[in-house]
């Protein structure tokens, strides 16, 4: 292990490198700000440029975005309660009071601290937890690959929000059909190409993740009319000091070193992202707070605001867990990266770390990095980033879309692509008004060509009997905890319901993180 | 009975994967492979399937109430639409007049369509944008940026 961190070391503290952590920590905190642009969409947009990057570096650049993301959005969240993404909505309950309360520097330097300390005992789980993974999930055949795969798009619509499960299963459905269009790997027959050459090498992940994430989360602020909104103007001169007293540092320390664990084990869980550990940690952290302190929670607890804050990031880093070891991604962000790591050529999974440890060590490492640059430069540097939100929306929002298409474009030099580009944003607007989920959609495309290479193998082995199932004790498990992971919100939903516990309750209603 | 939300989605998938179950039958199979425990149409078939048999869950499991109905109140689809057209033509513009000229258009075009109307600012954010996006790309990337048919006939190739 000593050697794959110092590989890891070697390729993160490299110039270039260190300059794709900055770099990506930046345009993370610029784009995460942008209410309605989340990590998904920040990441998205990074594709077309890592494509001119070596893999270990790319990579990088879009981890630094993606903790960039996810802190442009708790300081949009505690500035002008518009919280960039779905992860950074409960960083809004307590930061924003704050805010109001003349003590919005505090309550950056605190959601600064709380996302350092959450990130870095979340890298340092990563350590250790992924390698031990990693080298367990070698001894992996093709039947607990797809039984794995299995788990990770059933998760996903597990834990996708209340009353959402199975339109999170349609869509993962949804994406499965996507990628059964163009030429079958094993036979080489084409499949729903319906004659057009275009269509052949069948729909490209670059394409789909910019048209659901970049594209369309951009036309819906549009839809929504949110382009016509003046940006709230923050007055810096009343950010206030960002500095925290000694009883406050013991206030909230407990509580950073509870939720950052807390935060990793969720994120470990494939489907579970940061959305889900931050409205968790936020519940937990009420649930044993006194009766007295209990009633700060929601007008600007400092616990009510470092819980989510640490639980996020550590959750972010958590779900490089199943995405480094197996293949499998922990959140909607993470599921971008995957396609992108199968587009440069590299196969996240138990081999990443003995076939690609640069890849694998430096992804591990620049995460330490990530979290320093966001604390020992985005914090200093928040009150000219938000400057940077003074772009009149009407000519930001053309930019955005330039981007977004140019960068497909650059990539395939076909203008069709742009057109597919049109015709799926269109799709994909009719089912967000609808209130179907992206993620799965995304995670089944992605998965959709491995499963079924796995479960073609699998088939053929067992002569064609669904047998393989259960044969294996490895397979059998993956198979018993997926079937878990589906029944279980439905049934605790009935339990809930029968109890009928009246009073707040915080509903997750967008798994996307 | 208020149709929501969950019975249009619910009715379009159900649509969809009859429409998907259909056309996997005129997938291509090689001799033999109909003996064969997986061909290409195995996982058509199957997502068909369970697509059919998740629509129809949805449809009896829909909520029903009236907070679930779809509002298109408050939206502006024409503006969406006109986004969309722009990035249609944008496409076009970029096999027939370039790079250069088809981003100069599309920019311009957007800041207009979002309510931009200072012509010093529609030139000013579109032309030295596209000018510098040209230049990193074709002389420092080294990329190249086909001239655009309409050029090639008019001056050459």
């Amino acid at each position: 292990m000593l050697d794959g961190i110092f590989t890891g070391l070697s390729t993160a503290v490299m110039p270039f490198n260190l300059l794709m952590v900055v770099v990506g920590c930046f345009a993370g905190t610029f784009i995460g700000m942008l209410p309605g642009l989340g990590p998904i969409s920040a990441v998205a947009l990074m594709i077309p440029i890592t494509y001119g990057l070596d893999p270990s570096s790319g990579i990088i650049l879009m981890a630094g975005v993606y903790y960039g993301a996810v802190f442009g959005g708790s300081t949009s969240s505690i500035l002008i309660n518009a919280p960039g993404c779905a992860s950074t909505v409960v960083t809004a309950f307590d930061g924003y009071p704050l805010a109001q309360k003349n003590q919005a520097g505090k309550a950056l330097a605190l959601a600064a601290y709380s996302s350092f300390t959450g990130g870095t005992i979340a890298a340092i789980a990563l350590l250790f937890a992924a390698p031990a993974l990693a080298t367990v999930s070698l001894s992996f055949q093709s039947t607990d690959y797809f039984a794995l795969m299995v788990l990770g798009l059933t998760a996903v619509a597990a834990f996708s929000g209340k009353g959402q499960v199975i339109k999170a299963l349609m869509m993962t459905v949804f994406g499965l059909m996507i990628a059964t269009v163009g030429t079958d790997t094993t036979s080489g027959a084409t499949r729903f190409t319906f004659g057009n050459i275009d269509l052949i090498d069948g729909v490209s992940f670059l394409l789909l993740a910019m048209a659901t994430f970049a594209l369309t989360e951009v036309v819906m602020t549009v839809l929504n009319g949110q382009h016509k909104e003046e940006e709230e103007q923050v007055d810096m001169s009343k950010l206030g000091s960002m500095k925290l007293s000694k009883e406050e540092i013991k206030e909230i320390a407990p509580t950073i070193g509870r939720s950052s664990v807390f935060g990793f084990i969720i994120g470990v869980l494939p489907g579970a992202g940061a959305t889900i550990a931050s409205f968790l940690a936020y519940g937990l952290e009420r649930n044993i707070a006194s009766a007295k302190e209990k009633l700060k929670f929601g007008k600007g607890s400092l616990r009510g605001l470092a819980a989510p804050e640490s639980a996020n990031n550590a959750a972010s880093t958590g779900s490089f867990v199943p995405l480094l070891t197996l293949g499998i991604p922990g959140s909607g962000t993470t599921a971008i990266m995957l396609g992108a790591l199968i587009a440069y050529g590299i196969q996240p999974g138990p081999r990443l770390f003995i076939d690609n440890p640069d890849v694998f060590w430096s992804v591990i490492i620049s995460m330490y990095f990530g979290n320093l640059v966001l604390l020992i430069l985005n914090l200093p540097l928040i009150p000219y980033i938000s400057k940077l939100l003074v772009i009149p929306r009407p000519i930001l929002i053309p930019l955005i879309l330039f981007f977004s298409i140019t960068g497909v474009y650059l990539v395939s030099f076909n203008s069709f692509d742009i057109h597919m580009m049109a015709i799926i944003t269109v799709i994909a607007i009719f089912l967000k008004l609808l209130s179907f989920p992206m993620a799965p959609m995304l995670l089944g495309f992605i998965l959709g060509g491995l499963m079924e290479t796995n479960l073609s193998r699998a088939l053929v082995i067992s002569d064609g009997s669904l047998a393989f199932l259960w044969e294996r004790p490895l397979t059998l498990g993956i198979v018993l905890t997926a079937i878990i992971v589906l029944c279980l919100p439905p049934v605790l939903e009935y339990l809930r319901g029968r109890r009928a516990v009246k009073g707040p309750e915080v509903a997750v209603t967008e798994g996307e993180g | 009975m208020i149709i929501t939300k969950d019975h249009i989605g619910g009715l379009v998938f159900l649509c969809l994967s009859v429409v998907y179950g259909y056309y996997a039958g005129d997938i291509a199979l090689l001799p033999g492979d109909e003996f064969e425990p997986f061909h290409a149409q195995t996982l058509p078939y199957a997502l068909a399937t369970l697509g059919g048999i998740l629509s129809i869950g949805l449809l009896f499991t829909a909520d029903k109430g009236v907070e679930h109905k779809l509002s298109l109140k408050g939206y502006d689809f024409p503006l969406v639409a006109k986004l969309l057209l722009l990035v249609v033509l944008f496409a076009l513009a970029l096999d027939w007049v370039g790079f250069m000229l088809a981003t100069v258009f599309f920019l311009i075009s957007g800041y207009w369509l979002l309510g931009e109307r200072r012509p010093k600012m529609l030139l000013l954010a579109s032309v030295p944008f596209a000018a510098g996006i040209w230049f990193v790309l074709t002389q420092l990337l080294d990329i190249y940026l086909a001239p655009g048919k309409l050029l090639t006939q008019l001056f050459g190739g």
